[in-house]
C-alpha cells in the first residue's frame, strides 16, 4: 500500500475525488453505453445480432445508412475543400483587416443549424425567395428544387455551419507548422502544390484530421437539422423516432451502436493515418515568421472570397432573422409586412417562457458541474501522478467522439424505470448529459491553464511559505482565470443550445429547454415559425456574445477548444 | 547559518534513481555548487532539499535537523527558479513581499525588507513594473530578491544564469558572489556550466548518474582530478591511452606515441595497470615558444597542425600525433605567423603537468 502511494503521490483528498470523478463517469457515460451495447447484441439473455443482420440486409435499412455517412462525408469533403484555400491566404499573408476577416469567418459557428435550417427552407423551398426571384428575373420558368428532397438542404446548411471548425484546425495546423521546414523543402527544390503536398500538408494532417474528425461526426449525427427539413431517411433521425418504442422495437439499439462503432471506427482510422501523435515539432530553431505582406489584387480578392463565403454563409441567418420580423411572406421574394411582435410573444407565451426559464436553470447548473469536473480532472492530469490517468482523461475527452444523439438515446434506455427516469423529470438527466457533453471544452480549458501557469509559479509560492491550498487560491486561480471564465461561458451557451439531448430527454412541455421549444413551435401552424425564429435569433445573439467573450479570453487558442 | 547533509539520500523518478545514494555535506555559509550533465540529477538533488521531493531512501538535514518529510512551505528555504517563476499576476514589489505576508511581518518590517532586498539587487525603482516589463536579467534580479528577503536558511539556485546572454551571465557571476559574500548565508547553486562553477564556487560537488564523483574546491577538481571523468569534463584536456610501466620517482606511461614520464598518480594505481595521461590543452606548448625551461626532464612529442582557431587572446590548435591521436593545445599570446595548417611542430609537455588516471575512471 505505501509503495503504491509513493508510486502515485495520493492523499486522502486526490482519492476521495478521483473515487467521485470515477463514480460520475461509471453512472452517467458508462453505464449507458454498457447497457445499449448489452441490449443490441442479447436479445432475451442470450446473444444474437439479430437486429444487425436486418439492418446490413434490408434494403431500407441500408439506405438510410449509407445517406448518413454520405452526408458526414460530403460534408467533411466540400469544407475541406472550402476552408484549405481560406487557410493558407489567412494564415499565410498580411493584410489590413485581417482580424476583421476572420471574426467574420467564424460567425457561421454561433448559428445552430438547426436554427438556420427555418430561414433556408423559407428562402430556398420550391416557392421561397430564391426561386422567385430567379422567376422574375426570367432566368428559370421552373422553380429549382433547391433542397433536393431535403438531404441537399442538410448538406448546404451542414457545410455552412461546420466550416469554420475545419478552418480553425487547419490554421492551427498551418500556424504550427515550422516555416524553416518548407524553407528547406525550397531550398531542395520543392514549391507551390509539389510543396504543399510533400511537406506541409502531410504536417498539417494532425490537426486537419483533428478537425475532420469533428466535422464528420457533427455532421453524421446531426438530428436537428433533417427534423427541420422533415427528411426522415437519416439514422439519426431514426434513432429519434424509435426512443419512444423501445421495447416493442429494439432496432434503437442496433442503429446506436452502428453510429457508435462507425465514430469509433473513424477515430481510429485517422488516428491510425497520422501514427498517433503524429509529428513532434522537432527543436525549433529561429522561427521567422512565414507571414507575407499580400499586393494590393491579392487582397482585394482576399476579400472578395472571404465576404463572398460570408455572404452566402449567412443566407439561412438572415432567413431566420426575416421570419423572426414578417408578418406576412408568400410568394413574395421578401416579406410584405414587418413587426417585432414575435419576440414580445417570447415573453408572453408560456412556451417558451418557461423554457427559458428551464434551459437557464439547466444550463447554469451543468456549467457548475462542469467547473467542479473539468478543474478537478485538469488539475489531477497536469499536476498529480494518479492511477488511470490515461483512462481518466480518455473519459473526459471521449464526449466528443460520442455524438449527443448516443448519449441521450443511452440514457432514456437505460435509466428507464429507474429513479432518474426522464419521463418523471428529466432535470438530472438533462443537467448530466449537458454537462458530459461540454466537459470536454472545460477540461480543455483548465488544462491548458495548468500547462501555461508554470508549475515553478507554485512552487516559488509553497517554497515561499505558502500552503498548498493557499497556493491554488492565490497563485493557481488567479492566473487560471480567464482560461476557466472561457471555458464556462462555452459551456454555458452551447448548453443552452443544445439539440439532440433536449429533444430527446425533454419529454412534457414544463420541462422543455429552449431548444424543444423551438422544435415544438415549428409544429404549429400560424405563427409557430416566426416565434421560433425569434427564438432562434435570440439563441444566436447569446452565442455570439459568448463566443466572442471567449475569443476575447483564448486569444488565437479559440480553434483548440474545437478538436478531437 | 546552516549547513546541509544528504545522507545517503535516493530518489526515484519514474524508472530510474535520479538521485542515487547521494551523501553530501555543505557547510555553513558555504556557496556550494552541485555540478553535472543535463540529467545527472543535480537539480533532483536541489528539489530535495527545497521539499518539492521527499527522499525514498536517506534523509535530509538543515543543521542536524532531519528535514525529510517537512513540506516545502515549513522549510525556510529560498528557491531561485531556473525561469524565474515570477507570478505574472503581480507586480514586482508583490513578487517579493510574498513570502513576508506568508510570514505575517508587521507592515513597517516588510516595507524596510522588500526595499532592502530590491536594493541588493538593484532593482528598487521597479517595484510597481509587472514582471512582463521587465528584461530577463531584471527578472532574474527580481527572483533573487524574492529568495532573499526571506532570510531563508539556505538559498537555493537553480541554472539562474542559464538564460541570460554571455555577456550579462558574466556580469551575473561576479554580482551573486558579493550577494553572497555580504549576506554570508549558505547557497547551495546548481549549473551544468562548469565555467560557472569554477569562478564562483567555494566548494563543487561533480554530480554523475545521481552520485557525487569527487568534491573539492575548484583548484582541486581543476589541478588533481580523481577520475577522467572529471578531468574531461572540468576545463577539458586530452587524455592519452596506455599502460603504466614504472611507478618510482617518475611515473612512466607507455603510450602509443611513445613512453611518457609523469610526476605523479592517482595512488591506487600499480604498475601494468591501464591508465590515461592526462594533459591540460594549456600543458601541451609548441616548441616554437621562446622560453621553455627544460629541466631535461620534459616530454616531446611530434604532432602535425590539423587546424588553427583564433580567440583574440589566445589561439587554439588541433594536432594529429605520430600515431594518429588528435589532441588539443592552447597557445597565449602566439607571435603571428610563427605556424601555419600542415607544419609538423615539436610539444613539450612538463611531467608535473600531467595526471595519470585509471583508464576505467572515463565512465565511472
Amino acid at each position: 500500500m505505501r509503495s503504491w502511494m509513493k508510486r502515485y503521490d495520493i492523499g486522502p483528498a486526490t482519492a476521495g475525488l478521483l473515487a467521485l470523478l470515477w463514480c460520475f463517469f461509471l453512472v452517467f457515460l458508462l453505464y449507458p453505453l454498457v447497457f445499449v451495447f448489452s441490449n443490441a447484441f442479447f436479445l432475451g439473455g442470450s446473444f444474437s445480432p439479430l437486429y444487425f443482420k436486418l439492418m446490413f440486409t434490408s434494403p431500407s435499412y441500408t439506405t438510410i445508412l449509407a445517406n448518413s455517412i454520405n452526408l458526414g462525408l460530403v460534408v467533411t469533403l466540400v469544407t475541406t475543400l472550402l476552408s484549405l484555400p481560406l487557410t493558407f491566404l489567412l494564415v499565410r499573408y498580411e493584410f489590413p483587416g485581417k482580424v476583421l476577416l476572420i471574426g467574420l469567418i467564424l460567425i457561421p459557428l454561433v448559428l445552430p443549424p438547426f436554427v438556420g435550417a427555418i430561414g433556408m427552407r423559407q428562402l430556398l423551398a420550391r416557392f421561397g425567395s430564391i426561386n422567385l426571384l430567379l422567376l422574375e428575373a426570367g432566368l428559370i420558368d421552373q422553380p429549382i428544387d433547391w433542397l433536393g428532397g431535403g438531404l441537399a438542404g442538410v448538406i448546404i446548411l451542414e457545410v455552412l455551419h461546420l466550416y469554420p471548425i475545419m478552418y480553425l484546425n487547419l490554421a492551427a495546423a498551418l500556424a504550427n507548422v515550422d516555416p524553416s521546414v518548407e524553407e528547406a523543402a525550397r531550398n531542395m527544390g520543392a514549391s507551390g502544390f509539389q510543396l504543399f503536398r510533400t511537406v506541409t500538408f502531410p504536417l498539417m494532417l494532425p490537426g486537419y484530421f483533428a478537425g475532420a474528425i469533428i466535422v464528420f461526426i457533427w455532421s453524421f449525427t446531426d438530428l436537428g437539422t433533417p427534423l427541420v427539413f422533415e427528411y426522415r431517411d437519416l439514422i439519426s433521425v431514426q434513432i429519434f423516432n424509435m426512443v419512444t418504442d423501445l421495447h416493442q422495437n429494439p432496432m434503437g439499439y442496433a442503429f446506436v451502436v452502428t453510429v457508435i462503432m462507425l465514430t469509433l471506427l473513424f477515430f481510429y482510422v485517422s488516428k491510425r493515418l497520422i501514427g498517433g501523435n503524429g509529428y513532434a515539432m522537432l527543436g525549433r530553431g529561429n522561427v521567422v515568421s512565414a507571414m507575407r505582406p499580400a499586393s494590393l489584387s491579392l487582397t482585394l480578392s482576399i476579400y472578395a472570397v472571404v465576404l463572398g463565403l460570408s455572404a452566402i454563409a449567412l443566407v439561412p441567418h438572415v432567413g431566420v432573422l426575416l421570419t423572426s420580423i414578417s408578418t406576412r411572406w408568400f410568394l413574395t421574394v421578401l416579406p410584405t409586412a414587418y413587426s417585432a411582435k414575435f419576440y414580445s410573444e417570447i415573453f408572453a407565451q408560456d412556451l417558451t417562457m418557461v423554457s427559458i426559464k428551464n434551459s437557464l436553470f439547466l444550463s447554469s447548473l451543468s456549467t457548475v458541474l462542469d467547473i467542479f469536473l473539468g478543474v478537478t480532472i485538469a488539475y489531477l492530469l497536469a499536476r498529480k501522478r494518479v492511477p488511470g490517468r490515461n483512462i481518466l482523461d480518455s473519459l473526459a475527452m471521449l464526449p466528443l467522439a460520442l455524438p449527443g444523439l448516443v448519449m441521450a438515446f443511452g440514457y432514456v434506455a437505460a435509466f428507464s424505470a429507474t429513479p432518474l427516469d426522464p419521463r418523471i423529470t428529466p432535470v438530472p438527466l438533462l443537467v448530466a448529459a449537458y454537462a458530459v457533453r461540454r466537459l470536454p471544452y472545460m477540461m480543455r480549458a483548465a488544462y491548458a491553464g495548468f500547462q501555461q501557469t508554470n508549475i515553478a509559479l507554485e512552487e516559488a509560492a509553497m517554497n515561499l511559505g505558502a500552503s498548498p491550498l493557499k497556493t491554488i487560491y492565490q497563485i493557481t486561480f488567479p492566473l487560471l482565470f480567464a482560461n476557466l471564465v472561457a471555458g464556462a461561458v462555452l459551456c454555458f451557451s452551447f448548453s443552452m443550445l443544445e439539440v439532440s439531448d433536449s429533444l430527446i430527454l425533454a419529454l412534457k412541455e414544463q420541462h422543455y429547454p429552449i431548444t424543444k421549444a423551438i422544435w415544438a413551435l415549428l409544429k404549429r401552424i400560424a405563427d409557430g415559425p416566426n416565434i421560433a425564429s425569434a427564438m432562434g435569433m435570440l439563441g444566436l445573439t447569446l452565442l455570439s456574445g459568448s463566443l466572442f467573450l471567449a475569443s476575447r479570453f483564448f486569444g488565437r487558442r479559440l480553434g483548440e477548444l474545437f478538436r478531437a | 547559518m546552516v549547513s546541509v547533509k544528504f545522507e545517503r539520500v535516493t530518489k526515484i523518478l519514474g524508472e530510474s534513481r535520479a538521485v542515487d545514494g547521494l551523501t553530501l555535506e555543505i557547510k555553513p555559509g558555504e556557496l556550494f555548487f552541485l555540478l553535472g550533465p543535463s540529467g545527472c540529477g543535480k537539480t533532483t538533488a536541489l528539489r530535495l532539499v527545497a521539499g518539492f521531493y521527499t527522499p525514498d531512501e536517506g534523509k535530509i538535514f538543515l543543521n542536524e535537523r532531519d528535514q525529510s518529510r517537512i513540506p516545502p512551505h515549513k522549510r525556510n528555504t529560498g528557491m531561485v527558479f531556473q525561469n524565474y517563476a515570477l507570478w505574472p499576476h503581480m507586480d514586482i514589489w508583490n513578487n517579493v513581499a510574498y513570502g513576508l505576508k506568508m510570514r505575517r511581518l508587521s507592515e513597517p518590517e516588510k516595507k524596510q525588507r522588500v526595499g532592502r532586498a530590491l536594493e541588493t539587487v538593484q532593482m528598487e525603482t521597479y517595484a510597481h513594473r509587472m514582471p512582463n516589463q521587465l528584461s530577463g536579467g531584471q527578472q532574474q534580479r527580481v527572483a533573487l530578491a524574492r529568495a532573499l528577503v526571506i532570510e531563508p536558511d539556505v538559498i537555493l539556485l537553480d541554472e539562474p544564469l542559464s538564460n541570460l546572454d554571455a555577456k550579462l551571465r558574466i556580469e551575473m557571476r561576479a554580482q551573486i558572489k558579493e550577494i553572497h559574500r555580504k549576506i554570508g548565508r549558505t547557497m547551495i547553486y546548481v549549473t551544468h556550466d562548469q565555467a560557472e562553477a569554477l569562478s564562483m564556487a567555494d566548494r563543487i560537488a561533480v554530480i554523475r548518474r545521481g552520485r557525487v564523483v569527487q568534491i573539492g574546491t575548484p583548484r582541486q577538481l581543476y589541478s588533481c582530478p580523481e577520475s577522467a571523468f572529471v578531468a574531461d569534463f572540468i576545463g577539458g584536456t586530452n587524455l592519452l591511452a596506455g599502460t603504466l610501466e614504472e611507478c618510482g620517482d617518475w611515473w612512466m606511461v607507455r603510450t602509443e606515441t611513445g613512453l611518457m614520464r609523469t610526476a605523479n598518480g592517482e595512488k591506487k594505481l600499480a604498475r601494468g595497470d591501464r591508465v590515461f595521461c592526462s594533459i591540460r590543452p594549456e600543458s601541451l606548448r609548441l616548441q616554437t615558444e621562446a622560453s621553455i625551461s627544460d629541466d631535461g626532464n620534459g616530454n616531446r612529442l611530434i604532432g602535425e597542425i590539423q587546424s588553427i582557431m583564433y580567440f583574440g587572446d589566445r589561439e587554439e590548435y588541433s594536432l594529429r600525433l605520430a600515431d594518429g591521436t588528435v589532441v588539443r593545445a592552447v597557445q597565449y599570446n602566439q607571435p603571428p605567423g610563427t605556424t601555419a595548417v600542415g607544419s609538423r611542430v615539436k610539444l613539450h609537455i612538463d611531467p608535473r603537468d600531467i595526471v595519470v588516471l585509471p583508464q576505467d575512471s572515463l565512465d565511472a
